[in-house]
């Protein structure tokens, strides 16, 4: 069987397989999903209206042996941003359409009637299913009433009541192996472009699937051992290295000590507060309590940041308190307690809400007055107007820029509409050129991978200089095309030092196309990816004054190193030479 | 004179006398008298410089050799949580 995509048309309720087009044939994850998206959608359409396109795609290795690749990339045209987003999660889900050999799930049109439908995939064919009893819901039932229906085999993409309400805040939910709505390709309110179409879930089930087609054998297995031999002898991500022990929120106290972890809404960049919510004290808490950690969000990772937080006594799983969202739905809210963080999450996994906006547009609302910083319960209670579908939850379940704008505040922490993730430009400056340049709006992992050096691209910046542009498009490139592999960005820590790591994941890559790819070509099938989203969101309007921090980080400085940004604009044009 | 010196992560485990389930992190308030630099302190608690990666002081990314006098605030992390800050800093260096 050869590779093929689901076309699903909502206006007809209908599914088919087609071919997988010869020249898409290197394209996997985020590449496929920019290809698809600029080939096939207006970068003028609404995003919420019939034109708009949502793609699926697991990355090239994903469903095979190969470690920590287990991810999925969803694209389309953004709500949030107006522009092109992928949004990635780890999840059985993607491992199951690898090895169904299904490259993308492509959803278009919309359904004219009120009805929500569950698409329900198998390896040789579809089916629509009304899910109207399923809306309105939480997901953490709603995920527990369909693995009783579908049997615990299956795996689950979903959107909640914040999509529901076509909220550009709703990410689209995929299940963690033990079948909890915790898995989030959460960024760029594609959840609520999922609802506009009617699709409200997508159950795959893989009976009977033949597995990726490996075309190479001998470079693909000796990509995996490198790999492997690489990420578990790796200080940080081995066994017992930061990632294992403490999960991502091990930067909590990093980015905390080095004065850049954003506390009351961007306000200041250190407070010590913020180590009662740290990834050792989260490890600590969830030995008493009887949670679980290390954990994988997919099968097949050696890493294993992952984790299961619950209530005391092991109640309420939430599933994994992530870094970015501890920081979000805490710190940035002035909000120090694992406990109240943790219902937070949990509501926002609820809803289908991306956590890292819900705690930006928390934190907006705080300074509006809406709610005092630090009202945990007031948090809880703001979320609940996006259940109860209020004018109020309304305005929220739209993100951070549009809450701000109802709440007449100034200090608005979005590039392109997005909401900032956990590390505050003024203080760590190259972060700060990623979030301005990337097509995809103020994001983290953009460019969180790899350095120059080992990339054969040239240019090693001098980190202390402001001109980041060189190390920024790097960071970009490189994770560009990790996400098209299908491996987490995660890997990138021993990659990074590690060569034998980098070639091993060529090597697998190889493997799967029997292609002849060297570390050499990464940089430029980053570029490739890089071009198409950009030449996107230029189609839709976007000009360099959308490659810009707010005003804000430009003007206010900083506690506790009272800097402001300071990269100009030249040198944020120069990452893509515009 | 003391120095507030904070230590993250399994570098607690390397200080007698503390249960590492309540010093999240350690906080150790230590006599300046004798500290010259970061190589001093580390030196005090018998902590191999291999053991560390991430060093600050006063939020400022730091190498061994970064100065350090009363009141300052000193962040040690170990070598397994070294992610992400050294891409985008060079450490802060006297001599
Ligand atoms: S490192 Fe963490 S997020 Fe990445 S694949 Fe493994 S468990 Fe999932």
């Amino acid at each position: 069987m050869a590779k093929r995509i689901l076309r699903v048309d909502m206006t007809k309720l209908e599914a088919n397989f087609e071919n997988f087009p010869a020249d898409f044939a290197a394209l996997g994850g985020r590449a496929l999903t920019s290809t698809i998206v600029a080939k096939e959608v207006d970068p003028l359409c609404h995003p919420l209206g019939a034109s708009n396109k949502l793609v699926f795609a697991p990355g090239l290795v994903t469903g095979t042996k190969a470690p920590t690749s287990g991810r999925i990339s969803v694209g389309g045209k953004s709500p949030l941003t107006g522009g092109i987003k992928e949004a990635n999660a780890g999840t059985t889900f993607a491992q199951k359409l690898g090895r169904m050999r299904i490259a993308a799930i492509v959803v278009e049109g919309k359904h004219e009637e009120d009805d929500y439908y569950l698409l329900k995939v198998t390896n040789d064919g579809t089916e629509f299913i009304k899910a109207n009893k399923w809306s309105n819901k939480g997901l953490y039932d709603v995920y527990k009433e369909l693995y009783k229906e579908f049997g615990d085999k299956v795996s689950i993409s979903g959107v909640g009541i914040a999509a529901e309400i076509r909220g550009a805040a709703s990410g689209i939910c995929f299940n963690d192996p033990e079948g909890l709505p915790s898995r989030y390709a959460g960024r760029g309110g594609l959840g609520a472009v999922m609802a506009s179409k009617g699709l409200k879930f997508i159950v795959v089930d893989e009976t009977g699937a033949p597995g990726v087609e490996i075309l190479n054998e001998e470079a693909f297995n000796m990509g995996v051992k490198k790999l492997t031999n690489a990420l578990t002898s790796h200080d940080v991500t081995k066994p017992g290295g930061a990632l294992n022990s403490y999960g991502t929120c091990v930067l909590v106290n990093i980015i905390n000590e080095a004065g850049g972890l954003p506390q009351r809404n961007f306000s200041s960049g250190q407070d010590d507060r913020s180590e009662k919510v740290s990834g050792e004290v989260k490890a600590e808490e969830i030995k008493k309590r009887g949670g679980v950690r290390p954990h994988f969000c997919s099968p097949g990772c050696v890493i294993q940041c992952s984790e299961v937080w619950t209530k005391p006594g092991g109640k309420d799983p939430v599933g994994v308190l992530e870094f970015e969202s501890v920081w979000a739905l805490g710190p940035n809210c002035s909000i120090y307690d694992l406990d109240v963080i943790g219902e937070l999450n949990r509501t926002c996994n609820d809803l289908g809400l991306d956590t890292i906006e819900a705690g930006d547009l928390l934190g907006v609302a705080m300074e509006g007055g809406l709610l005092e910083f630090g009202d945990g319960k007031g948090a809880l209670k703001m979320l609940n107007e996006i259940k109860n579908k209020t004018p109020t939850g309304r305005i929220l379940a739209n993100g951070t820029a549009f809450t701000a704008q109802a709440f007449g505040v100034t200090r608005v922490p979005v590039v392109k509409g997005q909401g900032l993730p956990a590390y505050d430009p003024r203080a760590i400056k190259g972060i700060g050129v990623t979030y301005a340049t990337t097509p995809q709006g103020a994001d983290h992992t953009a460019g969180y991978a790899i350095a120059t050096e080992i990339m054969g691209v040239g240019g090693t910046a001098d980190p202390k200089d402001t001109n980041k542009s060189d190390l920024s498009r790097n960071l970009q490139l490189a994770t560009a095309a990790i996400d098209a592999a299908g491996y987490c960005l995660f890997i990138a820590f021993a990659i990074l030092d590690i060569p034998e790591g980098l070639e091993g994941v060529v090597d697998t890559l190889n493997g799967v196309l029997g292609a002849s790819l060297t570390v050499n070509d990464v940089a430029g099938y980053g570029q490739q990816i890089i071009d198409t989203e950009r030449a996107f969101n230029k189609a839709a309007g976007f000009t360099e004054k959308d490659d810009r921090l707010p005003e804000f980080f430009l003007k206010e400085p900083l506690p506790p190193h009272n800097e402001v940004f300071n990269v100009s604009d030249e040198e944020l044009d120069k990452v893509w030479g515009t | 004179m003391t120095i507030l010196v904070k230590i993250f992560g399994d570098l607690r485990k390397k200080i007698e006398g503390y249960n590492i389930s309540d010093a999240l992190p350690l906080n150790l308030q230590i006599e300046s008298n004798g500290i010259d630099t970061i190589a001093d302190i580390l030196n005090k608690f018998s902590i191999e410089k291999e053991e560390t990666y991430h060093l600050f002081v006063n939020g400022t990314y730091s190498g061994y050799n970064k100065k350090v006098k009363d009141g300052d605030r000193v962040g040690l992390f170990p070598k397994n949580m070294s992610l992400l800050y050294k891409w985008y800093f060079e450490r802060n260096e006297d001599e």
